[in-house]
Parts: C-alpha cells; sequence; structure tokens
C-alpha cells in the first residue's frame, strides 16, 4: 500500500481552501492536509484525528490567532 | 446529443446555425416590439421557460426563480400582458435588445437543436434606464411550422442581487 | 434639522385621518426613522433554519445594516455587525457558509463566530493584549426568536421579543400549526426585488385591502382567481390592528362562509392527500377547520409580512430605495404541500411575478406622486366612521378599510416621539 494516495477531495470556504488526502507512505495511514492557497502540506494521524473529534467548543480557537504559528509577532 | 462546434476544426453546418440565429433574432424582435402572440406561437406546446435566480444553475423545483414558467403559465403571462391592466407593463418598456455570440451547443437525434446566445437589453421607462444581460440557452424542435421552442433559459449576470421588476419579455 | 426640530414636527406631520407627504420624501426623517425605529426597535433578521447545523452562519440585515447571523457550535444564534473592528473591512463575504472563524481579508484579524476577536497577526506590532478583548465584531444588542424567527433589537433594553410582537405572536402560532411537524423552513432561497420607492408604501401596502381589485385584476381576470372578492365591498373579512404598528387582514370570515378546506390556497385535500394525512394525525377532528381557516396574512412592523404562503422582508436602503426580499413558506416534512408553495410562490412574487410586479409598479408611482406640491397630505380616512372593536378589543373594519394604515402610523408616531 505504500506510497498510495486516496484523495478525500477538497473543502473550501471564503477564508480558506484546503485539499484532503489519505497518504500512505508511512507504516500506517495519515491524513494529509494541502493548503490550497500557499501549497503548504500538515498531516494528522489516526489519534490526533480522534483526539479532534472531542476538542470541546472553543478549543482550536487558541490556534486559529494568526499570531500564534503562522503570522508569529516575535518572528 | 452530440457536440457540433466543441472541437477545434470540426465543420460547423452553416446552414443550420443561420436558421437557428435568424430564430433568435426573430424571437428577440417580437420581444422588443410586443409582439405576444406571436412571441408564444415560437413555443412547444410543452415548453418551459426558465430565469433562474441565486446563481445559473439552481433546482427549480426546490429554490426561488425569477421566472418558472410551465407552458400553461406562459400563457397565463401573455395573457395577463393582453389585458392592458398590467401595470408594471403600463405603459409597456421601450426595448432594444442586442443579441451575439449565438453558438450552436448539441444536436440531438431527434432533430432538437441546443443553442446558446449572450443578450444586452436597454429598458427605458419612467424610472429610468435599465441594463439587463446575461445569456439564454434554448433547446429548439424541428417541427412542420419549422424551429419551436422547447426550453429557454435566461441566466441573468445579476440573477444573485436585488433587481427592479422585469415584467417585460427577457 | 436638529432632532428637537424633528421631535415637534411629528404631530403636525400624522394626523389620525392624513400623513403628510414629506414623510416618504425627506432624507432627515429617513435618517430619523434609521435611529429611532430601525435601531431601536425589534427588526426581524433571519430564521433559524437558515442556519440549521453548528457553526452556519448567512449573510443579513437590519434596513442598511449588514448583519451576520450565526449558529455556534452550542446551538446559539448571534447577530453579528459584519464590520472589521481594525480598519472596518467586511468579514465575510460568502452569503453563506461553515466556519467557527471568521478571517478578515485586509490583514488577518480573525473572529470566533460568536463575535470574540481570537488573535491577528504579528501580535508584537501591538503593545499588549489588552486589544484583543476589547475588539470583538460589533453585536446587535439583543437576540430574541419566536417560533424559529429571529429578531434583533440594538437597544440594550425596552420591550421583549413577546411584548413588541403582541397580539402577533398569534400569526406565527397559525403559520406553524399548518405545518404537520409545527415547524416552517425557509430554504428555497430569496428574490430580491427592488424599488425605487420608500419602505413605507411597501408596509402600507401589505395589509392594504382596497388596492388588490385594482392592482391585481389583470391576474384575476385571467387566472380565474377568487382572491378579488376576498377584498370586495361585499367581503364579511375584517382588517386588524393588532397592536405596536402590526396589522392584518383577516381573511378567516370569508373562509368559514365559503368553507372548503384549503380553498384559501386554491386547492382541495384531493390534491396533496400526503399532507393533508400528515395534518391529520397531528390535529385530528380539528383538521378540517385549521384547513378552512389557512394562514395568516400580517404585517409585522416594521419589515415581517407573513403573506400566507411567502414570507417577505422589507429592506430600507435609502429614503426612496428598498428591497424586498421574499421566498416561499416550507413545512418541515411535507414534499407535496412544498412544492405546490414554491411553485405558486415563483408565478406571484419578485421581480416577474404575477403579483408582487404590478404592487412594484405601484409603490414606485406614490414614490414620484408624492413628489408633487398638492395636496401636501395622503388620505387614510377610509372606514373611519365604521372602525369597531372584537371580542379582543382589537379595532377592526371591513376588508377594504384603511384601519392597518392608521395603526401603522400611530405606532410610527409613537416611535419617533419616543426619546
Ligand atoms: S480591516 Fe480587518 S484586518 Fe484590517
Ligand atoms: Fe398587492
Amino acid at each position: 500500500m505504500a506510497g498510495e494516495r486516496v484523495p478525500l477531495g477538497e473543502l473550501s470556504s471564503e477564508f480558506a481552501s484546503v485539499q484532503l488526502t489519505i497518504d500512505h507512505d508511512g507504516n500506517g495511514p495519515r491524513l494529509r492536509i494541502e493548503d490550497l492557497r500557499t501549497g503548504h502540506v500538515g498531516f494528522l494521524d489516526p489519534l490526533e484525528l480522534e483526539t479532534l473529534a472531542w476538542l470541546p467548543e472553543g478549543a482550536l480557537h487558541k490556534l486559529l490567532d494568526p499570531s500564534l504559528l503562522r503570522w508569529r509577532g516575535d518572528a | 446529443m452530440h457536440a457540433t462546434s466543441e472541437a477545434a476544426g470540426m465543420r460547423i453546418d452553416t446552414d443550420l446555425l443561420r436558421e437557428v440565429e435568424q430564430f433568435i433574432f426573430r424571437e428577440a424582435r417580437f420581444q422588443d416590439e410586443l409582439e405576444y402572440d406571436r412571441w408564444e406561437a415560437l413555443w412547444t406546446d410543452d415548453g418551459v421557460y426558465w430565469v433562474p435566480a441565486n446563481g445559473d444553475d439552481t433546482d427549480p423545483t426546490k429554490q426561488v426563480s425569477i421566472i418558472f414558467d410551465n407552458r400553461a403559465r406562459i400563457a397565463t403571462r401573455i395573457k395577463q400582458l393582453h389585458t392592458g391592466k398590467r401595470h408594471s407593463q403600463t405603459p409597456p418598456s421601450r426595448l432594444r435588445r442586442l443579441v451575439s455570440n449565438v453558438e450552436l451547443l448539441g444536436e440531438g437525434d431527434d432533430g432538437q437543436v441546443r443553442a446558446g446566445a449572450n443578450f444586452v437589453v436597454y429598458e427605458s421607462r419612467e424610472r429610468g434606464v435599465t441594463l439587463w444581460a446575461g445569456r439564454s440557452e434554448y433547446t429548439l424542435c424541428r417541427t412542420p411550422d419549422g424551429l419551436r421552442m422547447s426550453y429557454k433559459k435566461v441566466a441573468l449576470v445579476d440573477n444573485d442581487r436585488a433587481l427592479y421588476t422585469l415584467a417585460f419579455l427577457i | 434639522m436638529t432632532s428637537a426640530d424633528l421631535a415637534n414636527r411629528w404631530d403636525s406631520l400624522i394626523e389620525p385621518g392624513r400623513v403628510h407627504g414629506s414623510l416618504y420624501t425627506d432624507p432627515d426623517i429617513y435618517a430619523a426613522e434609521l435611529e429611532r425605529i430601525w435601531y431601536r426597535t425589534w427588526v426581524y433578521v433571519g430564521h433559524v433554519s437558515e442556519v440549521p447545523e453548528p457553526n452556519d452562519y448567512v449573510l443579513k440585515s437590519i434596513g442598511p445594516q449588514p448583519v451576520i447571523m450565526s449558529r455556534d457550535k452550542q446551538g446559539q444564534i448571534h447577530l453579528l455587525l459584519n464590520r472589521c473592528s481594525h480598519r472596518a473591512n467586511l468579514v465575510c463575504d460568502a452569503q453563506k457558509g461553515n466556519s467557527s472563524a471568521f478571517r478578515c481579508p485586509y490583514h488577518g484579524w480573525t473572529f470566533s463566530n460568536t463575535g470574540k476577536l481570537l488573535g491577528y497577526p504579528f501580535n508584537s506590532g501591538y503593545d499588549g493584549t489588552a486589544l484583543k478583548s476589547e475588539l470583538g465584531l460589533g453585536r446587535v444588542a439583543r437576540v430574541a426568536s419566536y417560533q424559529g424567527f429571529v429578531f434583533g433589537s440594538f437597544a440594550q433594553d425596552g420591550p421583549t421579543l413577546e411584548e413588541h410582537l403582541g397580539a402577533a405572536t398569534d400569526a406565527f402560532d397559525r403559520l406553524v400549526r399548518l405545518s404537520p411537524t409545527g415547524e416552517v423552513e425557509l430554504t428555497a432561497g430569496w428574490l430580491k426585488h427592488k424599488v425605487k420607492a420608500n419602505w413605507k408604501m411597501l408596509v402600507e401596502n401589505e395589509t392594504d385591502g382596497y388596492h388588490p381589485q385594482f392592482v391585481h385584476a389583470s391576474i384575476f381576470s385571467v387566472a380565474d382567481s377568487g382572491i378579488g372578492e376576498l377584498y370586495g365591498d361585499k367581503s364579511v373579512a375584517v382588517c386588524r390592528d393588532l397592536g405596536n404598528g402590526h396589522t392584518e387582514n383577516d381573511l378567516r370570515p370569508e373562509f368559514r362562509r365559503l368553507d372548503q378546506p384549503l380553498g384559501w390556497f386554491g386547492t382541495d385535500p384531493a390534491k396533496v392527500p400526503g399532507y393533508v394525512d400528515q395534518l391529520t394525525a397531528v390535529h385530528g377532528d380539528n383538521t378540517r377547520e385549521i384547513l378552512i381557516d389557512g394562514s395568516p396574512h400580517v404585517m409585522v412592523f416594521p419589515n415581517l409580512f407573513i403573506a400566507e404562503i411567502q414570507l417577505f422582508v422589507i429592506q430600507p436602503l435609502a429614503v426612496d430605495e428598498t428591497v424586498q426580499h421574499v421566498t416561499a413558506v416550507q413545512y418541515k416534512g411535507s414534499p407535496d404541500m412544498n412544492r405546490r408553495m414554491l411553485q405558486q410562490t415563483i408565478g406571484s412574487v419578485g421581480p416577474a411575478g404575477f403579483l408582487l410586479a404590478d404592487d412594484s409598479e405601484m409603490y414606485e408611482r406614490n414614490q414620484r406622486g408624492v413628489h408633487a406640491r398638492t395636496p401636501e397630505w395622503l388620505t387614510i380616512k377610509r372606514g373611519l366612521h365604521r372602525e369597531r372593536r372584537d371580542e379582543n378589543d382589537h379595532v377592526i373594519g371591513d376588508a377594504t378599510d384603511e384601519v392597518p394604515q392608521r395603526a401603522i402610523w400611530k405606532h410610527y408616531r409613537s416611535l419617533m416621539e419616543g426619546q
């Protein structure tokens, strides 16, 4: 199965556009997320995804702060 | 239906194109000159006249449209105009439209022709001048009396915005 | 003109039987109306069915104000102003979407769908983080809903929504009672019809029982419709002042006299058996009566018109420009009835509708006419001599009387005079 990629589709809103793929390059499957506006790619493994499913309301809001990672104030 | 003009280098049936153009231009003239009955006679008995709202490809059985007339409702529309008490067309709008980019889109084995055209309508009434632009798509059927419309869809460029009254034939 | 001048003016512009033409044309009066009516009283904004899922949002308005109606993850509805707290860019563009947060396209400020500022790029450019707690999105001060209809008020305090709706709550109850699930859905999209006329021309026309036989004679005659008679001199229908500017054409007396289930909708139970079965399962023996009485025809001041099978929302944009938004009522879970209500709506209303195109022509002709210098007044005396009170002490009149117009202006005056 290594190297196989299962495209899941594109999700877009007026704020973001991402391409989702199940990626089999590793020893186990991962969700591959490509930010279609920049080409930046990130991965989430099943345990991380399961954790996301259990996130309480607003838990991601900290991460949505633009200064936190992507447009860092101290960079 | 198979495409007649999509592929580059494909031969166009110019006779058919001319015939379709003449039909569309005549339809435009009947609309501009308030020849309501002659316009109505251009329809087949099962004609559908559709002017979508909020996009060009909504589902008219689930979403509102500006116009979605079956043949009976087309007849009602014409009868209403004939009463002389259709206030939004009393007096009627002065109209002239330009139709262009006439294109054959496909031909069915049953002799049906699909065609498209772009248009701009200049409407003058007491309120002022209103410009309407869009694209019409037709399904035309061959009958003993010549081509007839079984389907006309008018996709207005502005159909997702607030529109003034549109009581003339678009 | 100062606001003190205006305050002294209302009694000289609005009398019980006539109103002054300048009320429709004066830009200062329009500006005062925005402050005293549109940005104070309860205004209808949207319906819960337009944001069915958590994190859904949809763009709406209160008059010229752009409003985002969002549903947060907990299900609570928020009305936020679509204006970035940084330098005022529009935060949302899409007519609707699903997102727990909104990111402004100008400099990336990011807000939760409850209006909280979550952050901005390169935060070392600001001295500390105090800004974050101060600069959320603006919000409509009060949000409340009745039978799924969401209203907003920019005033911090004032009457509750139910106090404001008063007797008009019955119209919502009657509307949803016709749905077998007790719920309506506004899922058919909106037609947006623009007119060069003052918003009050529309409000007054919605419950004007005097005009249908004239303005709509063309379609009534060719469609062989009985609607005209409902608003005739022989009709036993009444018009009603429901209080707080809400008004009604109550056609039930006529429908009861005619005694035809679904007659109000121009059809009969045999045509929509699925719907009638569903309704009977809920209402049993009362079903026949419910189907005879039909759906309300009520104008909820200042902007929601419940028109039997349609809902209209009136949006003023300038003293002489108004957009009328309209959609078909859909009963949750009743596809056969919904199809008919949608197709009838498409035929009747919107820019090309058999009915509304002609109403709109009248609004615009009114607006041009009212600029003529004399007579300066519009007369709304019809039926003044035969006003009476119903069993609930509401003022009523005959089908063609101008009770509703007088009721609208009375309430309007009280709002405009209020401090
Ligand atoms: S105006 Fe919105 S981020 Fe600057
Ligand atoms: Fe009307």
